[in-house]
Formats: C-alpha cells, structure tokens, sequence
C-alpha cells in the first residue's frame, strides 16, 4: 500500500461554510463539525488518522494551550497554532 | 544502526517462498496503535526473553521474540512499531509497510495479530481494514475488554469475527487473560494458511472516508452501547487533564514529579553504583595481587577492569531512569506534561518531549541521549542529542568545585554564583544550539503538538520492568564495547612509552633508607612515586601529544599541563582533577580537601609563574562547561543516531564553541588587566 501525503481535509481558504469558526473560539462542552484545516499535509494526515476526519463530530473538552478535543473515544492535545488553524461548524449554528 | 543480530535471526530470514514452512521457524507480525497494549500483549507473549535491536538502516527500535502457539509451534513474533495508519509518511508506518509486504530487507510474516483498543474500536478498526488489504491471515486481540465493560460497551467478538473475516479474542493483556486464545487462534490459521474471506475488509483500504464509513458500520452492528462512548465527558480525566496541563500549576506539578523522579533515581542508584565501584576496585586489586607485576598487570587492572568499570558503573542510573519514565509514560501523564514544556521549547525549535533528556543530562548525558527515544520526530530528536551533552552532568561537579573554588577562594558566595552560572552557560549553550541547528542542518520550526492523551490507568511494573532490562542490555551491548576499547587505548597512550625513574625520586629513595624515622622514610618515597608518576605522565604518548598540541592551546591560556589535563580528561571529565594532581605533584584528588586545592593552586609553570591565574581558570572553567569531554556520550550519540557523523558533529561543534568562549573569557580578561 503506497503512502497517502495529502489527507482528505480541505484548506478553510477554499471551502469555508457558512458559520464556520475557529476551533480555538469554542467553549469546552461544545460540540462542532470539522470542516477543514490550514495545515501541513503531514499534520492534517496525522489529525486524520487521530480520528479527525473531514465532517466528523467532535466535542470541545478544554481550550487554550493545549486545546483538547475528543473524537468518538479518543482525547487529542492540539497546540494553540493547530487548534487556530482548524474550522469547524459548532452543533446547531449555521 | 542495524545490527546484524535480530535482522539474522528474524527480519531478514528468506522469503517463505524460499525455504518451506516446514523447516523453518514462522513470523509472525505484531501491529497496531499507539497505547493500545501492544507492548504488553508482546511481553505476555514472549517473555522477558525478547532481542532488542532496530530495523535495518533506521534508528527505530525491533523486538523479536520466541512464542509458542497452537499447542508447540515455536514462532518469532516481531514487534512491529506503534502506528495510527499504515498509509502515514512517517517512518514506522513505512517499516510496517514494508514489513507485511516483504519488501526490502524483510521477509514477510506468515500472519499478523493486530491488538486494537475495544473502548476506541473504530479507529483501530481502520488501521485492521488497512491491513486486511495485504491479504496476510490475520488474528484480532481484542484488548482492555474489562475497560470497555465497565464503560457499558457490550461487544460480540463472534460478530466482529465475520466482519473482518478473521479470529477475534477478547483479551485483557494487562492481566495475562485471553492468550491462550491469542496462541490458539494463531496456530490455527498458521497451520491452515488460512486465507479471509475475499469480501472481507474494506473496499477501497486508501480511502479514509471508505475506511472510517468501514469500521463504523462493523461497530454498530458489533458492539451494543457504542453511542455512548465518547459522547459525555469523563470528569475525572477532564479535571485531571484541566489540572497537569494548566500553564501555572501544569508547570509547577510538573516540576515536582521531576524532582521525585530525579531525587528517587540519584537515592536508589548510588547504592548500586558504589557497589560495582567497591566489586571493580576489588577485582583490580586481586588482579594485581593474581597477575605478576608489568604490563599485563597494568592493562587488566586499569585498562580492561577500568574500562568495564567506566561502563558498568552508568547501568543502575539507565536501567532505574527507564524503570521510572516507563511507569510514568504509562499513567498517561508524560503526553500532558510534553504539552507544558512544549510552550517554552518550542521558542527554541524543541518540543516539549526534549524537556525529559534535557533535565536527564544533568544527571549524565548517557541515559538523557538514550530517553530521547520518546521524540516521534527525527529532526527533533536529533537536535535533542546534538545539544543533549550541554547540560552540566555530575561528571562535571570535580572540575566545577576545583575551578570555581580557585577562582573565588575564601568567597563562598561568589563560588557559589560561579557555580550556578556555570549551569546557566550550559543550558543556554544548548538552547541557543537548538535553535542554530534547527535553522540550518535540522531546519524546520518545531512541529506544533498533535498528541493522542490516552486514558489515565495505573502502570504496569512487569513492562517497566522490561524497559529497564532492555535499555541496559542496549547500553552494554553497543556503548559499553566502544566504552571499553577507547579505555584500553586511552590506557595505552597514557602508560606508553614507559618512562624510567626520575633521578630526583631516585635520590629520595635513597635519602628514604637512610633516614631512621620510618614515617619519615614513607613520606619520601611517597614523593618520590609522585615524582615518578608525573615524570611518566610527561613522557607518556599523552603527554607528549600535551606538549606537542599546547601551542593551539595558549591562546586560552592553557600550558602544556592544562593541555595534558584537558586530553586526558576527553575520556571522561572527572580525570581532569585527578590528572591535575598527580601533575602538580599530589595522589589525593578529592576536590573537598582543601589542600589538593591548595597545592594545585600553587602549582606553577616551568618559568614560575602560576598555572592557574583568574584568567586562565575562567577560560578553562568555560572550556569544561561546553566541551565535549565525554567519550562514552560519543559513543551513545553514534548509536542513538545510526550514523558517526553525528557523533563527530556533536564533537567538533561542541569543541569549537567551548574554544572560542573560552579564548574570548581569557583574551578579554586579559585586556581588562585580569591575568
């Protein structure tokens, strides 16, 4: 099986929905739909493969440095600069 | 590094195609995500009796082991890293690849057990559905299936099973239950060649929506309860993860569990470091009393015994160290305190998991080189170790209290400055290097932290256990031989050519027979052995490479017996005072006696003029802070790193900077009339 260098995540500067927001703005306890990342391939494959696929539902569990996610059962520390630079579309916004 | 060892026995054997199955042992693979209990299901499985060595031509660590399955099929189960995705750009995930599907110098497994984590199936899932693609018969562990119950899950191996056309075992590794349905189930599809079902798996294994669509309809028709995992929050874990990444009190827990960490290594290695001290000063004397005097005698005692000893000594420091970080990566805590030194490294091209091998150095460089190993990143683990040795290790305590004591006698305070200072050079020197090195040979800005924080759980002493032995045989096997030749030949330039008795200890012997009062007699011919030891260190190999390369060394004010000090001591630090000793005419080097400090403070020059003036320590107080005067780090530095290039840039970048701080300190100091 050959590698995969680009992950199926598209940049937030070409495919922003309508509501969209930083990660990093949300509350902990929120609940958002992930909706892209402006990120290295390497970093978005790595977030992809954590769990963090394109539409996939994660809840915020503590912002700041480091902002924690939970995807399905799994909790990702993201550092400030990655968590600012994924979109995602909070639950029952847009 | 490869060695040759486990690449022979295991990885590298002919292909099944070329030898029967018959007649040769079977392999079998170990795969699946991090913090799944791969290594503990390994452990279970083999034993403590596994080989440790890494792949070929990579730095990433192999594991073979010997299992029986099936009843009495003796099989080589190798561990293959820890991945998230087969399909990864990233090396484990190309060594797993090229692994299961024979390629390269490997030959492929005959079957493949996949642990995967039954609180966190779907994600694991997609790394099985990639591996189901090789087409390779597979067994599932099912693992932690007592943590998925207590989370509510009910899962149906039996469903699971014929969704992923393969044997599915729930085990709980942690606890020894389930391997014999591991070995059973192993041995079946051994001896059957069992082939899945061509349906089986996903359709399209390199596509992730494909893969994840995959494995999350499997999970909702195999396991009861799964919407609610992952939906609420675990307060307990939330609070906690709140509390150890908080960037106050995160800091400040941090630096109390370091303190533990560092206070319970040096409390529970110095007993057995004194006693392979006491056991190897034992052995040479009885090698001297064994062996008749002369050169033999001379290289068992000081160059074999000495260099077994320079080595053997660092193995409790290495083993408990690797004991201790085992127990806390497995709380789960290490990945939350990497996020809070990640803030302050990563202003330096670090990340936060530097942080561990740095605070390790200042105990010994060995053991914090080695614990780098805890970096996923090459380039960061890299310039870790290049920069690693800058931390002032205890090897460099005798040389401080000498010099800052020489400096700032009778000036306890200012002794104690120079001290502290002499720490803050250091681990300035290497965050400064850090970044240097990450802007040119390693560039690349730190990679901003994507972690995976497992669950909190309580450590497992049997794998810790496993660490420490494995770490140990590592160290001895490849450090320690370089370790022991570099003694001998660090021996033999110091004792060759053999130089005769001075004439000067000779009329003092004399003077010794003659002189009624026996304490007096003792007292010259102990001056006279002294005269002699230095008449020999003078004329020996070293020294007259000292004499010979003293010039280069003027410029920071060194004379020809700093020069021999500070070659001799290229070994390892500490010989710098004994060497100054015996130089300056005194056997005793304890650094606490302030007559050795005394008399070597009087020493002087050929012309009369004192070896050691403000200047000349300082320079050579700045040369010890940022030198690399530690073969043994060399030598872990090739290993850690797979290539001696690196050992020799640590060395040369290492040397050239200690230079030219310290002939700016000295020519400086001298213009502003301190000499």
């Amino acid at each position: 099986m050959a590698a995969v260098p680009h992950p199926s995540f598209s940049t937030w500067s070409s495919s922003a929905p309508a509501g969209a927001v930083r990660l990093s703005t949300l509350e902990p306890g929120q609940l958002a739909t992930l909706h892209g990342a402006h990120l290295t391939a390497h970093d978005c494959a790595l977030l992809n493969a954590l769990g963090l696929t394109d539409r996939c539902v994660l809840r915020i569990c503590k912002v700041g440095e480091p902002c924690i996610v939970q995807v399905r059962a799994t909790r990702i520390g993201l550092a400030r600069s990655v968590a600012d630079s994924i979109l995602v579309v909070p639950q029952g916004a847009g | 590094m490869p060695t040759a060892g486990v690449e022979r026995e295991s990885v590298l054997r002919p292909a099944p195609g070329a030898v029967p199955k018959s007649t040769r042992t079977l392999r079998v693979a170990l795969i699946g995500n991090p913090n799944t209990g791969k290594t503990t299901l390994f452990n279970r499985l083999c034993g403590t009796r596994a080989k440790t060595s890494n792949f070929p031509g990579t730095t990433t660590s192999a594991k073979v082991g010997r299992a029986v399955v099936g009843g009495d099929v003796a099989v080589d189960i190798v561990d293959l890293p820890g991945l998230y995705r087969l399909s990864l750009d990233l090396p484990e995930a190309r060594i797993a690849r090229d692994v299961l599907a024979g390629s390269g110098p490997y030959a492929q497994p005959d079957a493949v057990v996949v642990v995967v984590d039954a609180c966190n199936l779907t994600r694991n899932l997609i790394l099985t559905g990639e591996l189901l693609a090789y087409g390779l018969p597979v067994v599932v562990a099912l693992n932690m299936v007592d943590l998925a119950q207590q989370r509510g899950l009910s899962l149906d191996p039996a469903k699971l099973s014929a969704h992923l056309g393969s044997p599915v075992v729930a085990v709980v590794a942690r606890r020894g239950l389930g391997l014999d349905g591991i070995r059973a189930s192993l041995g079946k599809v051994l001896q059957q060649s069992a082939r899945r079902p061509a349906d089986a798996g996903p359709a399209a294994p390199s596509d992730a929506r494909d893969l994840t669509a995959w494995a999350e309809h499997i999970v909702e028709d195999s396991v009861g309860g799964a919407s609610a995992v992952g939906s609420g929050a675990d307060t307990l874990t939330e609070r906690l993860d709140k509390t150890f990444t908080h960037p106050v009190l995160g800091l400040l827990l941090f630096a109390g569990v370091m303190v533990g960490l560092f206070y319970t290594l040096f409390a529970l290695a110095t007993l057995p470091m004194d006693l392979i001290e006491a056991t190897f000063a034992q052995l040479g004397e009885i090698a001297g009393r064994v062996i008749p005097q002369g050169l033999v005698h001379d290289l068992v005692s000081q160059g074999i015994i000495g260099g077994i000893a320079g080595t053997v000594v660092f193995l409790p420091q290495i083993c408990l160290l690797f004991f201790l970080i085992s127990l806390l990566e497995d709380t789960g805590y290490l990945a939350r305190a990497a996020f809070v030194m990640d803030r302050l490294l990563c202003r330096f091209g670090l990340p936060g998991h530097a942080f561990v091998p740095l605070l390790t150095s200042h105990a010994c460089a060995l053991p914090g080189i080695m614990s780098t190993r805890l970096i996923p990143d090459r380039r960061d683990r890299f310039a870790t170790i290049l920069v690693a040795p800058f931390m002032s290790c205890s090897a460099r305590l005798p040389v401080y209290v000498l010099l800052t004591s020489l400096l700032f006698t009778g000036q306890p305070l200012l002794a104690g400055l120079a001290f502290a200072a002499c720490y803050a050079l250091g681990a300035s020197a290497a965050l400064g290097s850090a970044l240097l090195f990450r802007r040119t040979l390693l560039r690349g800005e730190a990679r901003p932290m994507i972690l995976e924080l497992p669950s909190y759980k309580s450590p497992s002493v049997r794998n810790a256990l496993v660490a420490a032995k494995e770490q140990g045989f590592a160290f001895l096997k490849t450090a320690g031989t370089a370790i022991m030749a570099i003694c001998v030949v660090m021996w033999w330039l110091n004792t060759f050519p053999r130089v005769g008795p001075a004439p000067e200890a000779d009329a003092l012997r004399s003077r010794a027979e003659a002189v009624a009062n026996p304490a007096q007699a003792e007292a010259l011919r102990a001056e006279a052995h002294l005269i002699d030891q230095r008449a020999a260190q003078a004329g020996s190999f070293a020294g007259r490479l000292g004499q010979t390369l003293q010039p280069a060394f003027a410029p920071l004010g060194f004379d020809w017996q700093l020069t021999v000090g500070v070659l001799t001591s290229f070994l390892a630090r500490e010989v710098f005072v004994s060497t100054m000793s015996v130089l300056v005419g005194d056997a005793n080097d304890d650094v606490t006696d302030q007559g050795v400090i005394a008399r070597i403070r009087a020493a002087t020059r050929e012309d009369g003029s004192p070896v050691f003036t403000p200047a000349t320590a300082t320079s050579l107080l700045i040369f010890f802070v940022l030198a690399m005067q530690c073969l043994p780090t060399l030598a872990v530095t090739r290993r850690e790193t797979g290539h001696v290039k690196w050992a020799a840039l640590q060395l040369g970048y290492m040397t050239t900077l200690a230079y030219v701080f310290a002939f700016v300190a000295y020519q400086g100091l001298r213009l502003t009339g301190v000499s």
